[in-house]
């Protein structure tokens, strides 16, 4: 209590004359109670008895005489807590003087742990609350609110009560925690930035003027260190929310596959960490469709992680959920999903007068379960049915084997010994046999594609547009090239397959020419095995392809609220509500259709699961470290509330001596 | 609190009370002699019917007290002798100051009504009785009364008797015994709060042989004062004054004294041979008369 005294702060609302007027009353009510003492008679038959008890009790006369006056002190002591009532005492003051200030309030997920009660976001709010109380007339504030991005809840107001109701408006999320972008957005007034250089250009002056500030920071500073950024004007203070003994368990991993050896089994696996100080041994269950199917029991050491295992069998198409057992701080990362989507089957057009090697290639297991290949001779490029399934994004992946399209469809391309119809892809003369010397074995579609003894009788080496992937080099020049386009992808391979009936290379016989094949339709189709455990982070956008003609689709979100998703540009859907971490479910028709397939939202982050507060207590932001302000008394306490109580109480209390209701 | 005058409505003697003192009379613990001849046994041997002692007759003795039976059987002459009864003195002394006229109700009318409930047993039983105030003149003594049919002179006199009399005990008492010489009871009936001490009041009454009964009449005032606030207390007798501020040590410290004040008089009329009695103006004179008056043998 004592430190709290010296740091007590005055903030008088009165002038000196005003002072000395209140000064005035001590003396006025000694002498008016001097004055004023006048005794009731009262006739008795006799003062006999009364002497004698006033006499033997004048021995101890001094408390005596207090106690005869006890109605002036209390008097006295009532004024001189008026008088400090007036005087607005407060503890740990006003720091906020004539100033600007900008409270970057932390709303990730690590903010809803429950360490502090009722949670740190709570905690955080509350501290901001009392510094807004600790504003001045003439003060200004902003309020941001920060995760992996950062929102300007309240530009910069004197409005104390718009704040307050802004302030309470700041709700916690589940995504993860990067202050950069909350300081620049803070930065913005306080430093603003110049047109130029200055030495170059004298006449450069900034844009507007510096407004000084004062950063409050309140994070659990659960964030990586910011780099590549100066304070300048801004002055900031961290104050870091959470106790060091928050414990919890978070699932940072959960997926699902199929099982190497048995392609028609799954499994799927798990990653939990322990960022409590002490070992913790917790139980996990695995629920599929909400129906629980596995338990396993794991033990973590206090800041390690263990995996654990479930061997699925052979399951269908559902949902995956993992629940961690024991009750921590953080509840957000004690469950995770997963899902299991049908496989999706690309539509892929070959247009090609014969191609018998491809063909074949297509046909060959397991191409045909990832394609649905249409093969049509290129007539069909004039025809308007063509044109409008190529222009409505009707196909995936079109091969146009030896033939071009005058307009590049909506689709990802494939060319075989020809150049797209647009100008930005050059050829050199057709070489004699080149020479494959290298290939991109990163690369999806020419991963584990062995080029070793492949021969090319004839190739053009290519001139691809600027930004393309080189895949396939030759002592003449590439002979594979891959180029985006609008938002697709076009492959051009710079040598035919098949001339005039005979094979123009030795490719087709060789076994990596089926693998090389079905690259292009996983990669260029977009097909997908089934599995595309298609999980994000909380706030992330999903990209929705979509077999179906509807122009919208229906999401059913965790909450289970329905959202109406319109078709994209590029034929895909676009879902961005993707705040609630759970199981999002997609359905193509109505409420009531099947479900056509699922996506999971987890939060993932060990940084987030990572409760306990920074260690460092300390924060770097660019070459300024910020120290932790570990001594933290929840804002400005007022203190003459409770001086006037106390002052009502003596009130009271001499009313209630002066009635003699009680005795002292 | 103080009220002037009696009201004429309370009567002094309730017809309930007179029924229940028709059966009383007084007792003395002393025998005294008394004037004329009464009801009561004296010390003189004289003519009743209670045997008293034979005696050798003497030449001259009356022939009619001779006792014949045991003239017959030893032959020789004895005289019977009975004992005389007499009258007995009963004496109230009332204290009519001003400081009596408290309390409700106020305890000068309770004084009246106590001796006028003894003076009756006394008249009833032919007694000579004397109801007299501290201060009342020498020279001017009370009504002698006696017999029944000076039960309403005995009222008409009480009534008489006004509160504010402004007599210092000792001197009342003095005078008292200048008035009175002869013996018998005495029923003393005062607050005793006068600043000079009850002490040497009562000694002169030692000095007189009397069986005397002090009667201590308080109030509910003075016995637990309500009062709050700061008082200027006056004495209603000398305008006395005490300032006050009332306290809960005050107030303790008040009935220490009045406790040591009420103990001293009573280890005081004890230890000099007279019954003393508290009487708080609250328990009813019947109360008072029938029950403890009885327990002190004032009355049988």
């Amino acid at each position: 209590m004592w430190p709290y005294v010296l740091a007590m702060e005055w903030s008088s609302m009165l002038s000196w004359w005003q002072w000395g007027a209140l000064a005035s009353i001590v003396p006025l009510v000694i002498a008016l109670y001097f004055l004023k003492l006048k005794r009731l008679p009262l006739e008795v038959p006799s003062t006999y008895l009364w002497h004698k008890s006033i006499e033997d009790l004048h021995v101890n006369s001094l408390w005596q005489r207090l106690r005869q006056s006890i109605l002036l002190l209390l008097q006295l002591l009532l004024l001189v807590l008026l008088m400090l009532a007036l005087a607005r005492p407060s503890w740990q003051g006003s720091n906020l003087s004539g100033g600007r200030y900008i409270f970057l309030i932390d709303n990730s997920a690590s903010m809803s742990a429950t360490d502090i009660q009722p949670s740190r976001l709570q905690e955080a709010k509350h501290r901001v609350e009392g510094l807004i109380d600790e504003m001045k007339s003439g003060d200004e504030a902003m309020l941001i609110s920060f995760s992996d991005s950062a929102q300007v809840v309240q530009p910069y107001t004197d409005n104390r009560s718009e704040l307050r109701r802004k302030l309470a408006e700041i709700k916690p999320t589940q995504r993860t925690t990067a202050l950069n972008e909350a300081l620049r957005v803070a930065s913005g007034l306080a430093n603003p930035g110049q047109t130029g250089d200055r030495k170059a250009n004298p006449y450069d002056a900034p844009v507007a003027e510096a407004l000084p500030a004062k950063l409050y920071i309140f994070s659990d500073g659960r964030f990586p260190d910011v780099k590549d950024f100066s304070l300048g004007n801004l002055e900031a203070l961290y104050f870091p929310i959470g106790e060091d003994t928050a414990a919890n368990i978070g699932i940072v991993a959960f997926n699902v596959s199929r099982n190497e050896e048995q392609t028609d089994r799954w499994q799927a696996f798990a990653r939990l960490e322990n960022h409590g100080p002490e070992k913790v041994e917790t139980a996990v269950e695995l629920f599929f469709n909400g129906e629980s199917i596995d338990v396993d029991k794991v033990e973590i050491e206090p800041g390690e992680s263990s995996g654990v295992a479930f061997d699925l069998g052979e399951i269908a198409t559902g949902a995956l959920e993992l629940r961690v057992g024991k009750a921590d701080h953080l509840a957000v990362d004690d469950r995770a999903w997963t899902v299991i989507n049908p496989p999706r089957r690309a539509k892929v057009l070959l247009v090609t007068s014969g191609n018998e090697p491809l063909r074949f290639a297509l046909s060959t297991d397991p191409a045909p379960e990832l394609a649905e290949v249409v093969i049509d001779t290129p007539d069909v490029l004039k025809q308007a049915d063509y044109q409008k399934a190529a222009a409505g994004s009707a196909y995936d992946l079109i091969i146009y084997d030896r033939c071009r399209p005058d307009q590049m469809p909506q689709a990802n391309t494939l060319f075989i010994g020809q150049l797209p119809a647009s100008d930005v892809w050059k050829a050199a003369a057709k070489v004699n046999v080149p020479q494959i010397i290298d290939s991109d074995r990163t690369h999806p579609l020419t991963q584990l594609v062995d080029l070793g003894e492949v021969l090319v009788a004839e190739g053009t080496p290519l001139t691809p547009p600027p930004g393309s992937t080189l895949l396939i080099e030759s002592n003449k020049g590439p002979l594979f090239a891959l180029a985006p386009r609008e938002g697709y992808q076009d492959a051009v391979l710079g040598f035919e397959l098949v001339s005039d009936g005979a094979l123009g290379t030795n490719w087709p016989v060789k076994q990596s020419f089926p693998v090389f094949v079905l690259n292009v339709v996983k990669y260029l189709g977009g097909a997908s095995e089934g599995q595309a455990t298609m999980t994000v982070q909380p706030g992330r956008p999903v990209a929705w392809k979509s077999d179906t003609t509807a122009p919208q689709i229906k999401v059913t979100t965790p909450g289970r609220a329905t959202l109406e998703i319109p078709r994209g540009r590029l034929s895909t859907f676009h879902i961005n509500a993707t705040e609630e971490p759970g199981l999002y479910e997609i359905r193509d028709g109505g409420a009531n259709d099947p479900v056509s397939g699922r996506f999971a939202v987890n939060l993932f982050s060990g940084a987030e699961s990572n409760i306990p507060p920074r260690p460092e207590k300390e924060l770097t932001l660019g070459y300024t470290k910020v120290k932790a302000e570990s001594n933290w008394q929840a804002a400005r306490r007022d203190g003459w509330k409770y001086l006037l109580l106390a002052a009502l109480a003596i009130l009271l209390l001499e009313w209630y001596i002066y009635n003699r209701r009680v005795y002292l | 609190m103080s009220t002037n005058a009696l009201p004429a409505e309370v009567p002094l003697l309730s017809p309930d009370l007179l029924a229940q003192l028709e059966k009383l009379e007084l007792m003395s613990r002393k025998i005294f002699r008394g004037r004329m001849k009464g009801e009561r046994r004296s010390r003189r041997k004289g003519q009743s019917v209670e045997f008293a002692d034979f005696r050798n007759y003497v030449h001259g003795d009356d022939l009619r007290f001779i006792d014949w039976n045991t003239y017959a059987r030893l032959d020789r002459l004895f005289l019977k002798l009975y004992l005389e009864e007499e009258d007995l003195h009963f004496y109230a002394l009332i204290d009519a100051s001003a400081s009596m006229n408290f309390g409700e109700p106020t305890k000068l009318l309770y004084a009246k009504q106590l001796a006028a409930a003894l003076g009756f047993i006394g008249l009833k039983r032919a007694d000579r009785v004397r109801i007299e105030t501290l201060g009342q003149p020498v020279r001017k003594p009370g009504p002698v009364l006696r017999g029944r049919h000076s039960v309403w002179r005995m009222l008409e006199y009480l009534d008489g008797i006004q509160p504010g009399e402004n007599c210092s005990l000792v001197q009342g008492v003095k005078n008292f015994c200048l008035r009175n010489s002869g013996k018998g009871i005495l029923v003393i009936i005062s607050d005793l709060m006068d600043k000079q001490g009850y002490q040497e009041a009562l000694r002169y009454l030692v000095a007189r042989q009397m069986d005397t009964y002090v009667i201590h009449v308080l109030s509910q005032e003075e016995l637990e004062p309500d009062v709050k606030g700061d008082l200027r207390l006056v004495d209603c007798e000398d305008s006395d004054v005490a300032e006050i501020t009332v306290s809960a040590p005050l107030l303790k410290k008040y009935q220490q004294t009045l406790a040591a004040f009420v103990d001293g008089a009573r280890e005081f009329c004890l230890r000099r041979g007279m019954s003393y009695l508290l009487a708080k103006n609250q328990l009813p004179v019947d109360q008072l008369v029938t029950n403890y008056l009885r327990q002190r043998g004032l009355i049988r």
